[in-house]
């Protein structure tokens, strides 16, 4: 029996040669095939190169396949011997495979690692949406409070004189009743000055205790400058319950300070005036722009608060008495605090907005540039 | 108001420097809004002329020798010419530092001068608010006095906010109070003292009538005597510092008292009114009143006049008459030291657009009791420019004692969180003023007559507070309590905001105050308003006169505004207005308000049939998934109208079959009305009828694999995609997978009067692997649901 060598040799490896010397003859074939193979290996680059190689030499039809069928011609006591020695060559020509398989693949990976592109190059902008910064400043704000058990509550932007000023114990004569500071409707009505309607209304709803927060649009007859604006936004807040104090009031707006500003921000009461809280308190916190020196790095004065150290951002104190009264609250029995927080200046602070009407021109580029 | 510190230093000691001075003010509830810095001066002593010669070889110069009070005269060169002997004036000596100016020895004309007389501007002062040329000291100065800190020349002028509440604070004794109270020093007292002519006002109480009881009370005092010059040069300077320009020794005392008590005086020359007596009345229709300024003004019913027999000679807390006016020759003068209504004397001032610094006071309602302190000090003041004080008269409302508050430690912890000792609390009343008695574990407290404003035992403790310093309140976390209020609304607002910002719109804030410009574009377009529009009554300007009546205009206001070439998506979430109809006229229900959600599209024009618009296709994507962001489950959209939006280009979207927000192409008339030439498509929700969010349950997808089948048909072409898809599911219900329509085509391609559609459909068993025969079979089901619903037919 002849075997064809895909090289063109043919040789016949039994007739009639004794077992031993067969043995050795199929060594040295095997021997051969090894050397073969290294030498093809080394001259495959890449891993169809290896396909290819693994199928002449192991596959099917293979030359491996046809030394194995020579053990057919062998004695029947030789053959296992035969059959082992096969075996092994069988395996040191898949471990060369599989050496070169895993050199040609980390070659491969390493020559993936040699390439580099032009991170920088521009990246198309990705369509993507955006809350209001004052929206993004109410959240920032109302989340604290949820987090502390306060409900959210929004109410109406026109009002009656009574929930307006009457309940809140401002007098028929106080100035900010005049039409000089509020706009009136020919009916009576106006659209609310504050946020402040919403305690009455709130109080008048709910019995004791409460603990309520209301962002949301308010009115004034200020001419728009880069300071004022006729509409502008607020957050009222208003707990009430037995053993409450003004200490209490202090904690959660240094927490809204916190979590609107940073961790670092404290606040602190200077002495007021407001008909609807007794006492009373303009409530600062410390300045982010300057982290409350009132200097800039360079020692100018800091513009966020004009060298201050601290702004001011609403007004506070210890529901009235009369209030708690007008909304059916017992004040020898509950005690509460109120604040009304100007949600611009928080917006236009943290975000070094300097013109309270870029808020309300709602620029494209700006929109996207708070965002 | 102007604070000057040299003022505030006649009644309290003052070691801190200013700027711990205005945080003191600051935490006491005075913020300084601006330190006034003085000049620094130095070297100017009060001096003396002795003699004053022209100088020899200078006709406008003259020289002086000076007498400033050390072993030899200074011969100093001046070019004043109000200079004389005996005069007592400022010497800037050899080395003293003015005003952009520091004194050395100078060679005028051949003469060495050793100093310089000094004038106002030199030290800082408005030059025509004093002596045209060389300053004019008081002639009790002894000579070489250090003229700076004498008369407090460096001290700087603080400006500061006083509340409402508290016009006894707008005065330089009322801060001093304070500021005494704060550091716990003595406050010097206001000297009241002035010998009266006992009995000599023969004219009594009839001096004064009081006709209108927004006159509070009236103190009236007549002086005798009078000698109209220059004031002393201290009262100058005070006044000078706290901005009130000095005129003479009587309008000055007028001024001083003012600014020094908080209590406004009027003077007037009592030999020019008629009858010799004042009577506080309503004003007249028909009346006018030239006052002070200049100004005739009308009078009307609305102002409180005092009038003398035959007119009107003031205008109550604003402005006095010419005709009673005190001047260079007046002898006799009726002191007024009134307290009115304030809201009264506001709106006068208002009316006539005169505020004064008067009017400032009085519109605060002046407490009853300064009315006797503002006259006995401007007693003492005119006595010492020799005038002769005749007994004052007080007549309207008595003083009433002000209520006995209780208060203890325990109170004022219980509602300020803080701990203040017994002592403390004692010493801030005091200080303050109030008259304090310890009773049983705490305190009984009066407030000083001067401070109406403490009614109650919180407004006691707000006083304690305010002494001891907020500052020393602790922050403390208050516990939290269950309660039942509800969120939801805000929720929902969060809920709708968070949903389109994901979906890639952004968030607008435009004004809910609007011009006419709005509705006209409306009216132009032909686009019906949907309600009366809210008018505001006393609008500020006309660009904010109307309530908004949709957020469409706002939108499409920034379309136009911000052109661009890149869709823009935007969105605002706000309360819109009108006028209620129905029940116009009940107070609380004439407004109708609701709070609603718009978004919008713009994209430029593109070239594509009239029955196809994939602009309103990519809007009714975003807004579909906005919807499922909000609901949980998705939306249906059908065909519907709205007003603004394009009648054949509307759908209504449905959740379970119900409204939940309507989204179209923007109206073309209202496009052009606006200027644009995008095209826009506009979305509304109302957030009342926001649908809940349902949290969405899970179903198994199916294990078995689809086979997808597209399909050819044609149609009607009114016959609409939601009726094919709903015919393919009617065909095969429980295997369709999904069904789409994703093409349509009208033209020459397929017969006239037809469309052709393409629709997808996805076969799938939900419990086994479906056949391609099982597949034909349903394939031709659906066809013959499809023939039958929509009279479609697979196209050849």
């Amino acid at each position: 029996m002849t075997n064809a060598w895909p090289n063109g040799r043919a040789f016949d490896f039994i007739g009639g040669t004794p077992g031993s010397a067969l043995i050795s003859q199929l060594t040295d074939q095997l021997k051969a095939l090894g050397e073969q193979l290294e030498t093809a290996l080394a001259a495959a680059h890449d891993l169809a190169a290896l396909e290819e190689l693994r199928v002449r030499f192991l596959g099917r039809s293979g030359q491996v396949t046809a030394v194995r069928r020579g053990i057919g011609n062998l004695p029947a006591g030789e053959r296992p011997e035969a059959g082992k020695t096969i075996n092994e060559a069988v395996s040191a020509l898949e471990r060369s495979l599989a050496e070169r398989e895993a050199e040609l693949q980390g070659r491969a990976l390493a020559a993936q690692l040699d390439v580099a592109i032009d991170v920088t190059f521009p990246a198309p902008p990705a369509r993507s949406g955006s809350l209001h910064p004052l929206r993004r400043a109410t959240e920032d704000a109302c989340a604290y409070f949820e987090r502390r058990g306060f409900a959210v509550v929004l109410g109406d932007e026109i009002e009656t004189e009574y929930y307006n000023f009457d309940a809140l114990n401002i007098p028929p004569d106080h100035p900010a009743r005049e039409g000089l500071d509020s706009f009136y409707f020919p009916n009576g009505l106006l659209l609310r000055t504050h946020t402040s309607p919403m305690q009455i209304r709130t109080m008048q709803a709910h019995p004791p205790p409460i603990a309520i927060v209301v962002p949301g649009k308010s009115y004034r007859r200020d001419s728009m400058d880069a300071r004022h604006s006729p509409m502008f936004h607020q957050i009222e807040g208003l707990m009430v319950a037995a053993g409450i104090h003004m200490g209490h009031l202090k904690g959660m707006l240094t927490g809204m300070c916190r979590a609107v500003f940073g961790p670092a921000q404290a606040v602190r009461f200077r002495p007021s005036f407001f008909p609807f809280t007794e006492p009373s308190a303009e409530v600062d916190t410390t300045c982010p722009g300057c982290a409350g020196s009132g200097a800039l790095g360079d020692g100018a004065n800091c513009k966020t608060c004009s060298g201050a150290g601290w702004i001011e951002i609403g007004g506070a104190g210890m529901v009235h008495p009369d209030v708690l009264r007008e909304s059916g609250y017992d004040p020898d029995a509950v005690s509460g605090w109120a604040f009304g927080v100007g949600i611009e200046r928080i917006a236009m602070v943290r975000q070094e907005v300097d013109d309270i009407r870029v808020l309300f021109e709602n620029d494209p580029r700006v929109l996207e540039q708070l965002a | 108001m102007k604070l000057p510190l040299a003022w505030l230093r006649d009644y309290v000691d003052l070691e801190s420097s200013s700027e711990e001075l205005a945080q003191r003010f600051a935490m006491l509830g005075f913020p300084v809004e601006e330190i006034g810095h003085r000049p620094k001066l130095s070297g100017i002593v009060a001096g003396r002329l002795v003699t004053v010669e022209k100088h020899p070889n200078a006709g406008r110069l003259s020289i002086c020798t000076v007498d400033v009070g050390a072993a030899q005269l200074l011969t100093v060169v001046t070019a004043a010419t109000n200079v004389a002997a005996g005069q007592h004036v400022p010497v800037a000596t050899l080395g003293a530092k003015l005003v952009g100016l520091d004194i050395a020895l100078r060679t005028m004309r051949g003469i060495e001068s050793q100093g310089m007389l000094v004038s106002a501007n030199e030290i800082g002062f408005e030059e025509d608010w004093f002596e045209d040329g060389i300053l004019q000291l008081d002639a009790e100065i002894e000579l070489g006095t250090d003229v700076v800190s004498h008369y407090r020349l460096g001290d700087d002028v603080f400006d500061l906010e006083v509340t409402a509440n508290r016009v006894d604070a707008m005065s330089v004794i009322g801060l001093a109070r304070e500021l005494a109270a704060a550091l716990g020093k003595p406050l010097g007292e206001l000297d009241l003292s002035y010998d009266y002519r006992h009995g000599a006002d023969e004219t009594g109480s009839a001096l004064v009538e009081i006709e209108s009881s927004d006159c509070r009370r009236f103190v009236a005092q007549r002086f005798s005597k009078l000698t109209v010059r220059t004031s002393p040069f201290w009262m100058r300077v005070r006044l000078a510092l706290a901005g009130q320009r000095p005129i003479n020794n009587l309008v000055d005392v007028s001024n001083f008292v003012m600014l020094e008590t908080g209590q406004p005086l009027h003077f007037y020359d009592y030999e020019r009114l008629a009858g010799g007596r004042l009577i506080v009345r309503d004003g007249r229709a028909g009346e006018t009143i030239a006052t002070l300024d200049g100004e005739v003004r009308k009078i009307q019913p609305l102002d409180l006049v005092i009038a003398d027999e035959s007119q009107a000679q003031c205008l109550a807390g604003l402005r006095g008459a010419r005709s009673s006016e005190v001047t260079e020759s007046t002898h006799e003068l009726l002191l007024e030291a009134a307290s009115f209504v304030g809201a009264r004397i506001r709106r006068m001032s208002v009316a006539h657009g005169l505020p004064t610094d008067a009017s400032s006071r009085h519109e605060k309602t002046i407490p009853l009791a300064l009315g006797e302190v503002g006259a006995a000090r401007a007693a003492h003041l005119l006595q010492a420019e020799g005038a002769l004080p005749y007994r004052p008269i007080v007549v309207g409302a008595a003083l009433e004692a002000p209520p006995a508050i209780a208060v203890t430690a325990a109170q004022v912890q219980a509602l300020l969180g803080m701990r203040v000792s017994d002592n403390e609390i004692e010493a801030a009343l005091k200080g303050l003023g109030f008259g304090v008695a310890r009773e049983g574990r705490g305190f009984v407290a009066t407030a000083p007559l001067w401070r109406g404003d403490v009614k109650i035992r919180e407004d006691l403790i707000e006083e304690i507070g305010r002494i001891a310093g907020y500052e020393r309140i602790a922050p403390e976390q208050p516990a939290v309590f269950e309660h039942t209020i509800s969120s939801k609304k805000y929720n929902d607002e969060r809920r709708v905001a968070h949903a389109f910002a994901a979906t890639g719109y952004r968030e607008a804030a435009t004004f809910s105050l609007q011009s006419a410009q709005p509705r006209e574009r409306y009216q132009t377009a032909g686009v019906e308003l949907p309600g009366g529009v809210l008018e505001i009554s006393n609008p500020l300007s006309e660009d904010h006169r109307y309530l908004r009546f949709s957020l469409l205009p706002g939108l499409l206001g920034l379309v136009t505004r911000y052109p661009s070439e890149m869709p823009l998506r935007l969105f605002e979430i706000g309360h819109i207005f009108f006028e209620n109809a129905e029940t116009a006229g009940a107070m609380e229900s004439a407004a109708f308000e609701t709070a609603m959600a718009a978004w919008l599209l713009a994209i430029p024009k593109r070239d594509e049939p009239d029955w196809r618009d994939t602009g309103f296709i990519e809007f009714k994507s975003d807004s579909l998934a906005v919807l499922r962001t909000i609901a949980g489950r998705s939306a249906e959209a059908v065909s519907g109208t709205q007003r603004e939006l394009h009648p054949g280009k509307t759908a209504t979207l449905l959740l379970d079959g119900v409204d939940a927000a309507t989204i179209g192409a923007v109206d073309p008339r209202l496009l052009a009305a606006y200027g644009s030439d995008a095209r826009v498509y506009a979305g509304f929700l109302r957030l009342h009828d926001l649908p809940g969010y349902r949290v969405p349950r899970y179903r198994a997808p199916s294990r078995y694999p689809a086979i997808e089948r597209d399909l050819a048909l044609v149609v009607a072409p009114e016959i609409p995609a939601i009726d094919i898809e709903r015919a393919v599911r009617a065909g095969a219900d429980g295997v369709i997978g999904d069904v789409r329509v994703f093409d349509e085509y009208r033209g020459p391609q397929v017969e006239a009067g037809k469309k052709s559609v393409a629709v997808r459909i996805l076969l799938q068993r939900g419990d086994a692997t479906l056949t391609d025969t099982e597949a034909d079979a349903y394939v031709a089901a659906i066809l013959s649901s499809l023939a039958e619903r929509c009279g479609a037919r697979l196209r050849e």
